[in-house]
C-alpha cells in the first residue's frame, strides 16, 4: 500500500513541479475567481424575491444557490476530463511509452495523473467560496464539513468511473470525450446547476434523477447551506456511492480492454 | 540452465489498415492484415549483445516494442528473463531499460534531473539511489549542463543522450535500444559504443537487443547480429560468421547479399533454426 501511495505522490509531485512553471495562472484564477463570484452576487441581486426564496430547497437565497452549482460542477468537469486529457498529454508528448514500460501499475498511472488537478480544484474552489465569503456575505454558518468532505469523495469516485471511461474512448478513438459531452450537456439543463429540479417538467426530473450530477450538487448545497446532520445527506451519499460501485470497476475494466486493443493495433501512440 | 534473456517464438505481428473518416470508428475492431513480423525466432543469452540490422519497415522496432510490452502479438510468443511479454507484463518490465529512438518522451517543462528522477522512481528506486545513479550517467554521457535545465530548452543530441540514461537508470539486466545513436554527433556516439561496451555489457550482467542502421556501430557492440526484411529473419550469427557464410568482405555486403534480390547469395539463404539461436 506504501508503494502505491509513493506511486501516487511522484504524480502529484511532477504535476506540481510542472504547474509551478506557470505562475502566473494561479493568480489568473484567483482573480477570474473574484469576478465570478461577483457575477453570481449581482445577479441573484437582480433576481431574487421572496417567491424565488420560497422555491429554493436551502437557505441564503439564489446566490449561495447558483453559486455552489457553478463552482461545484467544476469538480465535476474536472473528474470527466482529467484522465482523458492526462492520456492525451502523455500521448502527444511521447511520455505516455515511457510511462508504460515503467514498473508502475496501469491503475497508479491513471489515479496518479489525476490527483493534482483534483487538489487543485479543491483550492480553485476554496478561493471562490472564499471570496464570496469575505466581499457577498456568502454564507457558511450552516455547513457540516464532514458533511462536504463526504460528498466530495462520493462525486469524485463516481465521476471518475465516467471519465476512465472516457479515457478508455479516447484511447480507442483518438478524438472525444462523450462522457463529459453527455454528463455536462444534460446536466445544464437537467442536473439543478442553477435552478432547482423541481420547475421542471415531469419526464425532464426523471433524467435529472438519473443523472448523477443532480445527487453531487444536492448533497453539497444540503451540506454546505443545509444547516444539516449527517442522516440528510444519506440519501445523495448512497446514489453517489452505487453509481461509484458500478462506474469504478466497470471502467476500469474497460481500460484495460482499450488498452489491450490498442497494443494489439499498434495504436498507442497515434494521435 | 538459466533462462535466455528475450527468446522470441515463432512471432507473428499483423496491423489492421488505418481508417479515416466515419470508419475511424471500426478501426480498433478491424482484422489485421498487415504484416509487419513473420514467424521470427531468436535468443538472445544473458550477457549477449545483439544487433538488429533491416531496412527501414523491417519490422525492428515492432520486435522491440514487443518485448517492451507496449505492442502485443498477433501469433507466437516473446519472452524476456523467461517472464511472457503478454501474459506477465509487469514482471517483464521490471527487467527492462526502454529507448524509444525518438527525443520525445519526457516532460518538456521539468529539468533534466527532475525528469530522470520520476521515471527512475517509478521504477522503485530510492530517491537517493536514483541520484546516484543520475550523478554517474550524468558524467558518462555529459549531461552535467542540462541537468538543470528544463527540457524544453535542450538540443536533440541532448534530450537523446537524456533518453539513454533514462533507460539505464535503473540498472536493467535487459536493455532494448531502438538506434541509440540517431541524433547524437559522431563524437557523442562513440563515447555512448563505448560506455555502453565498457560499463554496460563487459560486465555480463546485462543484454543488449538494439536497432541500427550504423554498421560500424553494429560490428562495434553486438556479439550477433539478426538481419531481418519485411518481417522475416534472414541470418541470425556472429558478424565474422554471417560474411564468411555469404561469402562478403563486409557486413554491408552481407546485408545486400542477404536482403536484395540485385546480389545474389552464393548458397542457400541462411534461416536460423535453434543451432543459429541457441
Amino acid at each position: 500500500m506504501s508503494r502505491i501511495f509513493r506511486e501516487v505522490w511522484l504524480f502529484f509531485w511532477r504535476d506540481l513541479l510542472i504547474a509551478r512553471t506557470y505562475r502566473t495562472v494561479f493568480v489568473l484564477d484567483a482573480v477570474e475567481s473574484l469576478f465570478g463570484a461577483a457575477m453570481f452576487f449581482y445577479v441573484a441581486k437582480f433576481v431574487d424575491s421572496p417567491q424565488l426564496e420560497h422555491t429554493l430547497p436551502q437557505a441564503g437565497g439564489y446566490f449561495a444557490f447558483s453559486l455552489v452549482g457553478f463552482v461545484f460542477l467544476d469538480y465535476l468537469n474536472v473528474s470527466l476530463d482529467t484522465f482523458d486529457r492526462s492520456l492525451e498529454e502523455a500521448r502527444d508528448s511521447g511520455t505516455l511509452e515511457h510511462l508504460l514500460v515503467t514498473q508502475t501499475s496501469l491503475s497508479v498511472l491513471v489515479a496518479g495523473s489525476a490527483i493534482y488537478p483534483f487538489l487543485a480544484t479543491t483550492v480553485r474552489i476554496a478561493v471562490y467560496i472564499a471570496w464570496a465569503v469575505l466581499l457577498f456575505h456568502f454564507p457558511l454558518s450552516a455547513a457540516n464539513w464532514l458533511g462536504v468532505f463526504a460528498v466530495l469523495l462520493a462525486t469524485l469516485l463516481a465521476f471518475s468511473g465516467l471519465g476512465i471511461l472516457s479515457a478508455s474512448y479516447l484511447l480507442l478513438f483518438k478524438r472525444g470525450n462523450p462522457a463529459k459531452w453527455f454528463v455536462l450537456g444534460i446536466s445544464s439543463v437537467a442536473g439543478g446547476m442553477l435552478f432547482p429540479v423541481s420547475i421542471l417538467p415531469n419526464w425532464l426530473q426523471l433524467l435529472a434523477r438519473l443523472n448523477p450530477v443532480t445527487y453531487a450538487l444536492d448533497g453539497m448545497r444540503i451540506a454546505l447551506l443545509g444547516n444539516a446532520n449527517f442522516s440528510a445527506l444519506l440519501y445523495p451519499l448512497g446514489v453517489l456511492l452505487l453509481f461509484s460501485v458500478i462506474l469504478l470497476p466497470l471502467s476500469v475494466l474497460t481500460f484495460s480492454w482499450a488498452l489491450r486493443r490498442t497494443k494489439m493495433n499498434g495504436t498507442l501512440t497515434h494521435s | 540452465m538459466p533462462p535466455a534473456a528475450i527468446s522470441v517464438e515463432h512471432l507473428e505481428k499483423f496491423f489492421p489498415p488505418t481508417r479515416s473518416g466515419w470508419r475511424t470508428f471500426l478501426q480498433p475492431f478491424e482484422r489485421p492484415t498487415s504484416v509487419a513480423l513473420a514467424g521470427i525466432t531468436l535468443k538472445v543469452r544473458e550477457g549477449e549483445s545483439v544487433a538488429l540490422l533491416g531496412a527501414n519497415g523491417a519490422g525492428k522496432s515492432t520486435l522491440l516494442k514487443i518485448l517492451a510490452t507496449l505492442l502485443l502479438p498477433t501469433q507466437g510468443r516473446a519472452f524476456v528473463a523467461g517472464h511472457d511479454t503478454a501474459l506477465d507484463s509487469r514482471a517483464v518490465r521490471r527487467q527492462l531499460g526502454y529507448h524509444a529512438g525518438t527525443d520525445h518522451g519526457f516532460y518538456p517543462r521539468l529539468t533534466g534531473r527532475q525528469n530522470l528522477l520520476f521515471f527512475g522512481r517509478l521504477n522503485q528506486l530510492s530517491t537517493s539511489a536514483t541520484m546516484k545513479r543520475i550523478a554517474l550517467l550524468s558524467q558518462q554521457f555529459h549531461l552535467d549542463e542540462a541537468l538543470d535545465r528544463q527540457v524544453r530548452t535542450l538540443s536533440t543530441g541532448t534530450v537523446q543522450r537524456l533518453s539513454l540514461a533514462r533507460a539505464l537508470v535503473h540498472q536493467p539486466r535487459v536493455l532494448l535500444l531502438d538506434e541509440p545513436t540517431r541524433s547524437l554527433d559522431a563524437i557523442a556516439a562513440a563515447e555512448f559504443r563505448r560506455f555502453l561496451k565498457a560499463q554496460i555489457l563487459q560486465s555480463g550482467n546485462t543484454s543488449l537487443l538494439f536497432a541500427s542502421h550504423t554498421l560500424p556501430e553494429v560490428e562495434f557492440l553486438a556479439d550477433r547480429v539478426a538481419v531481418i526484411d519485411r518481417g522475416r529473419l534472414l541470418g541470425f550469427n556472429t558478424p565474422e560468421l554471417l560474411k564468411a557464410q555469404t561469402q562478403s568482405a563486409t557486413l554491408e555486403d552481407t546485408f545486400l547479399r542477404l536482403t536484395s534480390s540485385t546480389l545474389p547469395l552464393p548458397n542457400d539463404p541462411i534461416i536460423p533454426g535453434e543451432g543459429a539461436s541457441s
